[in-house]
């Protein structure tokens, strides 16, 4: 009795670990994995007081800059970008009007693509622009290759005039939001 | 890559036979001698014992209170992104952990007292490793989803990364004493000698993305984050290295820290054993109650400090003067000024994974005596606690300490002898990685020679794959229960 009773538990126990059972695994199903991150990040802001743009004339634009961005044309960037969207914001209460030219650089100073914005004098609300890179947009070989942005605010109006707005400024904004396929 | 996420995958989730730390069938099992391990005041029975070298006490334990590898890989067509969206993060919390530990016994051995044959003593070395990851779940719903969509507004927390490893040699003596006939007490010490330690457990911190006070989007991260190691470093440069030499310099590395030649520390373990009646015994232990001083090879990794951004901004005409095409790289270089990475070799004490166990049994269906031929001296003496009864049943609670605070676990066993030749326990777990965990343990004794083994979370093993927890222990000793 003895016997029997441990010979059904030393089976129990140590037959069932080396014969224990596993449904059937696919460990490549890994390679189905899709991790797609959307990353979101403002990328410009520019304001200016109605002062200094009046301070400025028209001749010439008040604000000029080309500024270094590599953002874009990181190796992890560059690798994994699927899509994106750049959001630009235009916002006028000054009272002329206003343009912006934004321009993609890429490393030896060629135009990739440009965005132009012109908004009227205030009121006039909120200028949005959304552009699409990808496949329902523009090529994404634009913001890849992208080393700098050329930013040109200029003044189509007069530069004596104020407006009655509180603190009347015309302010820029940008942001993006890019899809990535981290595997 | 694929093989070696694969094994990552095997040995994190438990494919392989590995176990947590709760050694709920040995406990109290005073019929082996290991039992003196996970209580140093249990009641011992033998005169003398000694353990096979390597292979007097092997354990391997793995747990996984959340996902299975059955529950991501098993072929059953479902899309294998969806399935990690469901089943991974959606139902997993930072609360859910992975975690292993396996002990290998270099030997023990334990004898009576000459002189004082109420002591009972014991010593040896054994080897352990032991990993607990937790699950990072904000963070992986960060690289998962992203700052984007719904997730604005979103605060991630940067604390839910919770990482702690070792593997560790512990030289120990330990001293078991029959106080009375209802009372047995015990302490062991410990002296640690570190093979490496890792551990990154105080973390706090968060980012998130809102909507802009200038710009469109506003992010912001605050951190305070620390990885701490010791030993790592050595065994990855010789790694990176990879010469003909490699695996003799490892071997040289950790033969030298196995034998004292690293970090050092110290540990205590203590417990009882008292009869409340003839039939009634509670007891209790405390272990690995020590800490490492962590002071060569130390390598630690900061991130501290809290950092906002809008992107590049200019304020005209405050910003007017401000020349610099290199906008881009001044934002990065804020940032980084804000939310300084670094790194250092300070010391720092690693405490040991406290445990402490807690039981109470009731013996019933007396038997012959055990110790008529033990030679054990104080055993042999009659007494109304010396008689040997067949059957046990009793509860007993397991407490460790872990990063994120006690883990607790309670298990209620049976416990059969069959004379001196079997004794065999059966339990009934609970604990946060399973609700269904049944345990079988056996112990033979033929002459001299004693083997045991013993198996947890029986029914995982119908799908081992699809198994919350495994755990396998098992050894072989030579007793002496009497005076030849």
């Amino acid at each position: 009795m003895k016997r029997n009773l441990f010979k059904l538990a030393f089976a129990l126990l140590v037959l069932c670990l080396p014969i224990s059972c596993s449904e059937e695994q696919d460990f490549d199903q890994f390679d189905d994995l899709q991790v797609t991150p959307l990353l979101v990040s403002s990328i410009f802001y520019l304001e200016s007081t109605e002062e200094f743009i009046n301070a400025s004339g028209t001749s010439e634009s008040f604000y000029s800059e080309d500024v270094n961005f590599d953002a874009f044309n990181e190796q992890f960037v560059a690798e994994r970008l699927l899509e994106g969207t750049i959001i630009f914001e235009v916002e006028n209460t000054t009272s002329k009007n206003i343009s912006f030219v934004v321009e993609f650089l890429d490393e030896t100073g060629n135009i990739l693509d440009t965005e132009t914005f012109s908004i009227e004098p205030a009121p006039s609300g909120i200028l949005t622009r959304e552009v699409a890179y990808g496949p329902t947009g523009k090529s994404l070989d634009i913001l890849v290759a992208t080393s700098a942005l050329r930013i040109v605010g200029s003044n189509l109006g007069d530069n004596s005039s104020t407006s009655s707005e509180t603190d009347p400024k015309i302010i820029f904004r940008s942001a993006a939001e890019f899809l990535f396929e981290l595997q | 890559m694929r093989l070696s996420l694969s094994l990552f995958s095997f040995m994190l989730l438990g494919i392989t036979p590995l176990l947590s730390q709760n050694k709920q069938l040995l406990y109290d099992f005073y019929e082996i001698p290991q039992s003196l391990m996970v209580n140093p005041g249990v009641k011992t029975m033998e005169r003398w014992h000694t353990g096979v070298p390597f292979i007097s006490g092997l354990s391997f334990q793995a747990g996984t209170s959340g996902v299975t590898v059955n529950d991501l890989f098993a072929n059953d067509g479902i899309d294998f992104t969806t399935k990690v969206r469901e089943r991974v993060l959606d139902a997993m919390s930072r609360r859910d952990d992975f975690s292993t530990t396996s002990q290998i016994e270099g030997f023990n051995v334990g004898f009576r007292g000459r002189n004082r044959p109420d002591d009972y003593y014991s010593f040896g070395i054994y080897g352990e490793t032991d990993v607990i990851v937790y699950w990072p779940r904000d963070l992986a719903i960060l690289a998962f989803e992203g700052n984007g969509g719904t997730n604005i507004g979103r605060s991630f927390d940067l604390g839910d990364l919770s990482v702690r490893g070792e593997m560790v040699n512990v030289f120990h003596f330990g001293i078991n004493r029959k106080m009375s006939n209802t009372l047995t007490v015990g302490a062991r010490a410990k002296l640690y000698s570190s093979i490496f330690q890792f551990q990154s457990i105080n973390n706090s911190g968060s980012f998130v993305t809102t909507q802009g006070q200038d710009n469109i989007y506003r992010s912001t991260i605050v951190a305070d984050m620390e990885l701490q190691t010791a030993g790592a470093n050595g065994i990855i440069n010789i790694l990176d290295e990879d010469t003909s030499t490699t695996q003799r310099d490892l071997t040289r590395l950790f033969a030298k820290r196995v034998f004292l030649g690293g970090n050092l520390g110290l540990g205590l373990d203590l417990g009882f054993s008292y009869n409340l009646n003839p039939q009634t015994t509670i007891t209790g232990s405390i272990l690995d109650l020590g800490f490492i001083y962590q002071s060569k090879d130390v390598k630690n990794y900061t991130l501290r400090g809290r950092a906002e951004t809008e992107g590049i901004t200019v304020f005209l005409p405050d910003d007017v003067n401000e020349i610099d095409n290199d906008l881009w790289q001044d934002l990065v270089d804020d940032i980084e000024e804000s939310l300084p990475y670094g790194e250092n070799s300070s010391g720092y004490l690693s405490f040991r994974p406290l445990k402490a166990y807690g039981s109470i049994r009731y013996d019933f269906g007396q038997g012959q005596s055990k110790n008529e031929n033990c030679g054990c001296g104080i055993n042999v003496v009659s007494g109304q606690n010396q008689e040997f009864y067949k059957n046990s049943v009793g509860g007993q609670l397991y407490l460790i300490k872990r990063p994120r605070g006690f883990q607790p676990a309670l298990t209620g066993f049976y416990q059969k002898r069959l004379g001196r030749a079997f004794s065999m326990k059966t339990t009934y777990t609970v604990d946060k990685y399973s609700f269904t965990n049944v345990g079988l343990g056996l112990n033979f004794q033929a002459g001299p020679v004693n083997f045991y083994i013993l198996g947890d979370n029986l029914l995982g093993y119908q799908n081992i794959a699809g198994s919350h927890y495994a755990s396998l222990q098992f050894g072989f000793n030579i007793i002496s229960w009497n005076d030849n």
